[in-house]
């Protein structure tokens, strides 16, 4: 599903520093993935890279059969619409369009007929459990509501992938252990891969295989089968 | 009235030569006639000058100071036609009219315009009128061995403020006339190659000297007459306008 | 100084493309003053020193109008023992066909008591002074001049004159400077006989140039003259000429002095704008500064030298842009002008005042203080722990909205008040401002009230990105609202000054359908207004007996000077006018004022020369004239656009009394029916055209001759256009800008869930596209006051004809495209920078 061959990355600034180093990586359809890692460890690079929201320096990404180095902008994009839900650490919801009208964004941006995106976005935030918040702007939610208007969001055209950069970081321990329990329902129910960048260990060991990163490398490569199925069943 | 004073003045001019003014007079006397012919050659010899040299047919008719004249230019081709009626007046400057062929009409030389050179030459329109000696005051200066040397002041507008005049002693013709204003010598006229003609001593060169610009032009007469017949109704602007 | 260099540099430098934008504003603000003032200062003084070469040492001119005076003035002048020296002379432009040649006609005999002729080669003007008076065809020319059109002593040239086709001989060629630097040097100098003959001037002179004896003054000589002569004739010094000149060109200054104004005001609410969105940008910023222990007024201060820099760049900017644009206008005024005035003038270098460039500087530094104190003021009011919590605080106060909705109330208000009192000069104008501040103070609510309507609209044609633009608008008042307002100046600009043109043309129109209804026009010149040479009223009879002509009509037009203006005098057969081509009458009683002004016993005046000159039905005027001063009655009013200066019909009889001038500038002729007009034409060709310097136009030719001229004095107005819509441009660039910076984390989430990039530029384009239509709605809608103004200001100040309100609606639709497509135009950096970005930085941009 997602493979990662010899995967480097650079920044350009007043001295060059490197925040992957000679990455391989390869992750099933299917997996619940956690990538933890200090900060500056290039965790979110790495989703970035994988969610095609930037170019490697070096290396080969694969996405689901496809080269993304080989793709133009537009290419990239598209793999992104088809293939990837993002949820971003601070919601990035837009600020004018009510939870309907924020959920319904990528979809209209697939120019699907406005009916039936109607029927999706309902149904997702039903999903994630927002029947009552339908017309509410972003403002006149709580963090947890915004963070599953996101998910919704991001879940909206089924995307094989979801990408989530610390989905609870902005939220408080008891919202954020929901925010989890809600992921992970949807990874079961749904069946896509799902990545998530955490500081959490809580969040970080309820994923069936865990990578830690520092300095641009893999430290370890953890996987933890019967964790995953217990906390699942909880 | 004026011809008796003119005799009476003539036989007091041989008892006392010495006063100016008649000396003047028994010049005018001299050179007096009814009528003039000449053809003139003009020629200006400055430095440089692209002046054509010009010829002209010239009468005139009355006498001295009181006369008119008709100048008609016949060279070169250019100008053929052009002609000049100049009226003189002895109580005051002379009227001047210039006939152009070319647009057909006359055109009057004003008074301000006298000092202006009589095209490109070295005379001025004025240096071509007769003036009356009862337009001049006189003061003998000197008493040289061939000519007596007179100082002129014109009593009316004219753009000279005075002048001398030499007088040869033998048979009163002006011989040289130098005409200053303000800033000083203006001009300088030489008269010569004496003729006698008619009983009228008469200069057939007359050269002038621009002093301010160096440069001469030399008025030649040939074909001279005097008191041929003429008719006054020759001198008239309809005249000036008929032509030839 | 320091917070400067480590505060507002490093800001500045990152938006610089934004700074040089809002500069653009001041730089077009001071352009436009400093390049039109230039302009005309740069006429007027070419005019003056024309006319001071051409006067020598003239110290007096004897005039008398257009018409001139016969010669025998000269002698009678020449009498006076006060006068040194008079000449007499004669001026024409005449078109060679490279380009015109000013023709000074003097005595040669007399007039270098005046003037010096430097002369090439030897002292003497020409070679042969009699040779050059003998021969009419004789021509002294500029060095300049010859060396241009390769032309040595005795080479020919061709002129067309009254005699028909003549070739002259050029006997002199003058060195330059002084008289011979005239009019850019092509000037040529003529013998004055030669000059009435050829120009068809008959037996008179246009003026006489006179010195007066030393021990004269000027004083002394001016009332000795004018007793000799009498009414009816000017006795002045030739610089008077150039102050009734620069009289003329005062309504172009007036014109300039608008748009300047409106290009200034667009320009602070630019600069206005970019500050406000410079404030809110740096809110977190200032927060800090403050907090670090900045006083409320170093704040204040910061903002206001970074104006201050912006404006002093700006307003720099704008008189070099000024003065490259005063280049180009010179001689475009100058054409103008020289027709009204009949003064031939050539700007060829630019006169540079001062006082002007440091005054326009000044007028554009305090421009841009002015539009960023109130910026400065709240970025000096930002609270420090507000300024530092996270989030985005853009919208508008609603206290302050409601402030700004009362005080447009009051000037509405006031404005509609100082309409009734509009018979007062200044509360008229301050009631045109007051709507215009009334426009300005409602812009951000209507702004807003329109985004809103069009959230729905913009939502239908494309969901996501059309809503996206709206809500960015509705979101960023402050961005929108400024370039609205902006656009909304200009574009109402542009509607006042379309409307003015549209109704102009209309009873232009009108008038020539009444007035201009001659079949023929013979003609001196190609055109209706040159008055250099002019026909003998003889050839009226040569043409009445051409087979197919009805009727002709002799008119002289003449430039008199009556209530102290330069009026035009137009002397006509008024039975056969009334007849054939009867002008309603605007005021007075139609049968009886024909009547009267046939007989001579009074004037028709036209409506302008009322309005400008302040004359009224019955008034006596007095026109002064070499027959005496005519003391006639304004029998009636009239619409007539013969002359901008306004225009007074007298009978032909009447004129050639009082003017002993029996001449001619146009025969209009009918023809008899069924007589075909190009027939009739070739035939008058035939008869005439050998020996005559003849132009027969047809009336259709007559009508795209008048169409053309008015074409031409609003041909400034499109320059003024053109500034405008080039200012709104760049507001929109200035406002996408800003909105992209704005958005850049919106536009990147957009990106990052599945949004193409031709997706982005589509919500960049609806934007500028909403923004532009806000911005010409509102604008279509002042336009309509605004032309109310335009219309009145033109009736009182500037042609006074009242020209009726008729709404450009061509204009108005045409505007639409023009203005969508430029805010397209506008966009499509904005929208490029907008997807060029990282979306990585874009996502953690704050």
């Amino acid at each position: 599903m997602i493979h990662l061959r010899g995967v480097s990355k650079q920044f350009e600034g007043k001295s060059k520093v490197t925040a992957l180093e000679r990455l391989d990586l390869h992750i099933d359809r299917g997996e619940m993935v956690s990538i933890v890692g200090p900060s500056g460890s290039g965790k979110s690079t790495l989703l970035n890279l994988i969610g095609g929201l930037d170019r490697p320096t070096e290396g080969e990404i694969e996405i689901d059969g496809e080269i993304l180095s080989a793709l133009s902008d537009d290419g990239l994009t598209r793999v992104r619409r088809d293939k990837i839900g993002f949820i971003f650490q601070f919601f990035n919801l837009l600020p004018t369009l009510t939870s309907l009208e924020n959920v319904s964004l990528p979809l209209h941006l697939r120019g699907w007929p406005r009916k039936k995106i109607d029927e999706r976005a309902r149904e997702l935030l039903e999903l994630v459990q927002l029947t009552a918040r339908l017309e509410h702007l972003p403002d006149e939610l709580s963090g947890g509501e915004r963070q599953r208007v996101a998910i919704a969001r991001a879940l909206s055209i089924f995307p094989p992938i979801l990408l989530a950069d610390e989905p609870t970081g902005n939220l408080d321990t008891h919202t954020g252990a929901e925010i989890l329990k809600l992921m992970h329902d949807l990874h079961e129910r749904l069946g896509a891969t799902v990545l998530i960048v955490t500081h959490d260990h809580s969040v970080a060991e309820s994923c069936p295989r865990t990578i830690s990163l520092r300095d641009g490398r893999i430290v370890a490569d953890q996987h933890r089968q019967a964790l995953n199925q217990e906390v699942s069943r909880a | 009235m004026s011809k008796l004073l003119a005799a009476w003045l003539l036989a007091a001019s041989l008892a006392a030569a010495q006063d100016p003014r008649q000396i003047m007079q028994e010049v005018q006397r001299r050179q007096q006639s009814q009528s003039q012919h000449y053809e003139g050659t003009l020629e200006v010899i400055g430095h440089g000058s692209r002046i054509a040299t010009k010829r002209w047919v010239f009468d005139r008719i009355g006498a001295f100071g009181n006369s008119k004249g008709m100048l008609r230019f016949t060279v070169p081709a250019e100008v053929k036609g052009v002609g000049l009626l100049i009226v003189n007046h002895p109580d005051r400057a002379s009227d001047q009219w210039l006939w152009r062929p070319n647009i057909g009409r006359e055109q009057r030389i004003a008074l301000q315009d006298r000092s202006t050179r009589f095209f490109g030459t070295d005379f001025s329109f004025e240096d071509l009128e007769e003036r009356d000696v009862a337009q001049f005051d006189y003061k003998l200066l000197g008493d040289e061995k061939e000519t007596w040397k007179l100082q002129s002041t014109p009593r009316k507008s004219s753009q000279y403020t005075y002048g001398y005049l030499w007088v040869k002693k033998d048979n009163y013709t002006v011989v040289k006339v130098e005409s200053y204003n303000k800033k000083g010598l203006v001009r300088a006229i030489d008269y010569r190659d004496f003729e006698l003609a008619k009983g009228i001593w008469t200069a057939r060169t007359i050269e002038v000297t621009d002093v301010s610009r160096n440069s001469r032009t030399t008025l030649k007469y040939d074909k001279l007459e005097y008191n041929v017949p003429m008719k006054d109704d020759d001198f008239t602007l309809d005249a000036l306008r008929r032509g030839p | 100084m320091r917070l400067l260099r480590l505060i507002s540099w490093p800001y500045a430098r990152k938006h610089l493309l934004r700074w040089l934008l809002t500069t653009a504003g001041i730089v077009l603000g001071v352009g436009v003053f400093v390049g039109m003032h230039t302009a005309n200062q740069s006429v007027s003084a070419a005019f003056r020193e024309t006319i001071d070469k051409v006067a020598g040492t003239t110290q007096l001119q004897v005039t008398a109008g257009e018409p001139g005076f016969g010669e025998e003035v000269l002698e009678k002048v020449q009498s006076l023992p006060d006068v040194r020296a008079a000449s007499p002379v004669i001026e024409a432009t005449v078109s060679t066909g490279k380009g015109n040649l000013l023709i000074l006609g003097v005595d040669m005999l007399g007039d270098r008591s005046l003037r010096t002729y430097d002369l090439d080669g030897t002292d003497e003007a020409i070679d042969d002074p009699l040779v050059f008076l003998a021969q009419a065809d004789s021509l002294i020319v500029t060095k300049t001049f010859a060396e241009k059109n390769g032309l040595k002593i005795n080479s020919r040239m061709p002129m067309r004159t009254m005699q028909g086709d003549r070739v002259f001989t050029v006997r002199g060629i003058m060195k330059p400077g002084g008289l011979a630097s005239a009019f850019g040097g092509d000037l040529a100098i003529m013998d004055i006989y030669a000059a009435q003959m050829f120009f068809g001037r008959g037996r008179k002179f246009d003026r006489i140039d006179l010195a007066l004896r030393d021990d004269v003054t000027l004083a002394q000589g001016t009332a000795k003259l004018r007793a000799l002569l009498g009414p009816g004739y000017e006795v002045d010094p030739p610089s008077s000429r150039g102050e009734q000149f620069e009289q003329t060109a005062r309504i172009y200054s007036l014109a300039s002095n608008i748009t300047s104004v409106f290009a200034l005001f667009i320009g602070m609410f630019i600069i206005y704008n970019t500050f406000a969105i410079a404030v809110t940008q740096r809110r977190s910023e200032i927060g800090i500064l403050r907090a670090l222990g900045a006083t409320r007024s170093q704040v204040r201060t910061l903002f206001l030298v970074e104006s201050l820099i912006a404006g002093t760049f700006g307003s720099a900017l704008g008189v070099l842009f000024g003065i490259g644009m005063a280049q180009a206008m010179a001689g475009y005024i100058g054409g103008i002008l020289t027709d009204v005035y009949g003064v031939a003038q050539r700007a060829d270098g630019l006169d540079l005042n001062p006082v002007l460039l440091g005054g326009a500087l000044a007028m554009g530094i305090v421009t841009s203080l002015f539009a960023a104190v109130i910026p400065a003021r709240a970025a000096a009011s930002v609270d420090p722990v507000k300024a530092l919590q996270k989030g985005r605080n853009q919208a508008l106060g609603e206290g302050e909205s409601r402030m700004r909705r009362w005080a447009a109330l009051a000037c509405a208000a006031a404005s509609a008040v100082a309409l009734i009192f509009s018979r007062n000069t200044v509360i008229f104008y301050a009631g045109f401002v007051l709507s215009g501040i009334t426009a300005v103070l409602l812009a951000p609510s209507l702004t807003l009230w329109l985004s809103r309507a069009l959230r729905p609209v913009l939502a239908g044609i494309r969901p996501v990105e059309g809503t996206l633009a709206a809500d960015s608008l509705i979101q960023g008042p402050r961005r929108t609202s400024g370039t609205v307002a902006a656009l909304m100046l200009s574009l109402a600009l542009v509607i006042a000054l379309g409307g003015l043109a549209r109704s102009s043309y209309n009873s232009l129109s009108d008038w020539m359908r009444i007035a201009l209804n001659p079949d023929l026009f013979v003609t001196t010149a190609q055109n209706l207004t040159a008055r250099n040479f002019v026909f003998p009223a003889s050839l009226g009879v040569g043409l009445r007996a051409i087979p197919g002509v009805a009727e002709v009509q002799l008119v002289r037009s003449v430039r008199v000077t009556v209530k102290g203006g330069p009026v035009m005098l137009v002397a006509l057969d008024v039975a056969s006018v009334e007849r054939r081509a009867k002008l309603p009458p605007v005021e007075g009683d139609q049968a009886d004022m024909y009547r009267r002004t046939e007989r001579g016993e009074a004037v028709l005046a036209s409506e302008n020369f009322v309005r400008l000159h302040g004359g009224r039905l019955g008034e006596i005027l007095e026109i002064p004239a070499p027959g005496g001063t005519l003391r006639l009655p304004i029998a009636g009013v009239v619409r007539d656009f013969s002359d901008q200066q306004g225009s007074l019909l007298i009978s032909r009889d009447a004129y050639m009394r009082a003017w002993h001038d029996d001449t001619v500038n146009v025969f209009r002729l009918y023809l008899t029916r069924g007589a075909r007009e190009a027939e009739v034409r070739q035939r008058i060709l035939d008869a005439f055209g050998k020996q005559q310097r003849l132009f027969v136009l047809t009336n259709k030719d007559v009508r795209d001759y008048v169409t053309r001229l008015t074409d031409q004095w609003f041909g400034l107005t499109y320059v003024q256009i053109a500034v405008a819509v080039l200012v709104a441009i760049l507001g929109i660039v200035n406002a996408l800008t800003v909105s992209i910076t704005d958005r850049r984390r919106e536009l990147g989430v957009l990106q990052a869930v599945g949004g193409l990039r031709q997706q982005i530029r589509h919500t960049v384009w609806m934007e500028a596209a909403a923004i532009g239509f806000i911005g010409l709605a509102l604008g279509l809608l002042l336009g309509a006051v605004e032309l109310y103004y335009a219309i009145e200001i033109s009736r009182r100040d500037l042609v006074g004809i009242d020209i009726g309100y008729s709404y450009p609606v061509a204009t108005a639709l045409a505007l639409a495209p023009v203005i969508l497509g430029a805010a397209f135009l506008a966009a499509l950096g904005p929208a490029e920078s907008a997807v060029r970005g990282s979306l990585v930085e874009a996502l953690e941009y704050e």
